[in-house]
């Protein structure tokens, strides 16, 4: 088990350093501080705190689960967060669009809070078992709802930004993937199986987000950009009066 | 209650993480080339996607299904193979090749459901062109690269 753990994560380490070294090399983080903030997260949680972890208590060790499902908790709200400036991005164009959007996340983060307490303080004696699995599975399936919220918002605003684009669905498959596995780890009766099978699992989910995120950063320009309908018409009326 | 939220949970998301696949193989497959390279390639093998996405796009009568879904897995197996050994180093395909593959195979599936159960198939037939248009663009650019004397590799393919 713990020889196969190895085997599929630490690829996948070498690959959250290699984007964010990625964007690094490409002077690149300013303009993505959000995502190289999380990278950063997932380089030193996931790579650096779990490899550590692993090595010295071994994948059955208790330590061990505890460590995992903590910082998973750290990383699925570093996500939520990560969604939320990805919708300042999107709405940077449309300030007052963005006023009522920054509401709703406000009150979703409150919502999510809110149930969470209330799970808690009746599971409180299953904190690491059925309480962890409920938890999670709600956060990553509320990003899931918000993420693909902003996918929408991106169509109807006709958004010409292809990278974000490509970011967000690469989130939606680090979020879908998650929540249809920990759905399924509550489902499954006595969970232990479903808990190791999660963590089996996870990393490919993260694998293919990293996989979408590198492609977005290294071949957004060359997208067919979608012209927004009044950058058309402004062209068209700018290029009627040249002829004038 | 737990539990019925946690199956409606994990329905959702699983239809949710094959949205958003199909929604990045989309956006794969938006990528712009500079010029239309499928063009030689279609020309030197006499492919027949084209010929399909035509039929599809202007599309009264009903088309012969399994003839057109026979001509496009032939020209699926034409192109990847052209993918794997033609100006190919390594002999294997990019991981958006593959993923492109994949896709191209779960759309098939699609398809024949689609045909079946007789709802519209006009998507995945124009969805599937889609895949092989990119295929011989991706085969057209790199073989664009060699030269024969004077003519470039694309323009030879075209004087055939």
């Amino acid at each position: 088990m713990d020889t196969l753990v190895t085997f599929i994560q630490y690829p996948i380490y070498l690959l959250e350093a290699g984007v964010l070294g990625y964007i690094l090399l490409r002077r690149r983080e300013r303009s993505l501080l959000p995502v190289a903030i999380y990278l950063g997260l997932l380089v030193a949680l996931d790579g650096l705190g779990r490899s550590f972890v692993l090595h010295l208590y071994g994948f059955t060790s208790l330590q061990y689960a505890y460590f995992y499902w903590l910082t998973d908790v750290l990383l699925a709200l570093g996500a939520f967060l990560l969604v939320c400036l990805f919708f300042r991005r999107a709405c940077a164009e449309h300030p007052q669009l963005w006023q009522v959007v920054w509401l709703v996340l406000v009150f979703v983060l409150i919502l999510v809070a809110g149930i969470s307490l209330f799970s808690l303080s009746r599971n409180f004696d299953h904190l690491f078992t059925r309480f962890i699995v409920e938890f999670q599975q709600n956060l990553y399936f509320t990003c899931l709802v918000l993420n693909t919220l902003l996918f929408i918002l991106m169509q109807q605003l006709q958004s010409a930004d292809e990278e974000l684009s490509m970011l967000v669905c690469g989130m939606g498959i680090q979020f879908a993937g998650p929540a249809a596995n920990l759905a399924l780890v509550y489902l499954t009766p006595g969970q232990q199986y479903g808990a190791d099978l999660y963590r089996h699992i996870h990393p490919f989910f993260t694998l293919g987000m990293l996989l979408t995120w590198f492609y977005a950063l290294a071949r957004a320009p060359q997208f067919g950009r979608i012209a927004k309908p009044q950058r058309v018409a402004a062209e068209l009326v700018s290029a009627g009066r040249g002829e004038v | 209650m737990a539990m019925f939220v946690a199956a409606l949970i994990l329905i959702v998301s699983t239809g949710m993480f094959l949205f958003y696949v199909h929604a990045i193989c989309q956006r794969i497959l938006r990528r712009e080339f500079e010029q239309d390279y499928y063009l030689a390639i279609v020309n030197a093998n006499r492919l027949e996607f084209p010929a399909v996405r035509q039929a599809v796009e202007s599309w009264e009568a009903p088309v012969d299904y399994a003839h057109v879904r026979l001509t496009l897995k032939c020209d699926y197996l034409a192109l990847t193979y052209l993918l794997k050994n033609a100006v190919n180093v390594n002999r294997r395909y990019t991981r958006q090749e593959w993923m492109l593959a994949v896709y191209f195979h779960a759309i098939l599936l699609l398809l024949g459901l689609c045909h079946k159960l007789r709802l519209g198939e006009r998507s995945a037939l124009l969805n599937l062109t889609a895949i092989l248009q990119y295929f011989a663009n991706v085969i057209g650019q790199r073989v664009s690269t060699l030269r024969f004397g004077s003519l470039s590799a694309a323009d030879y393919l075209m004087n055939l």
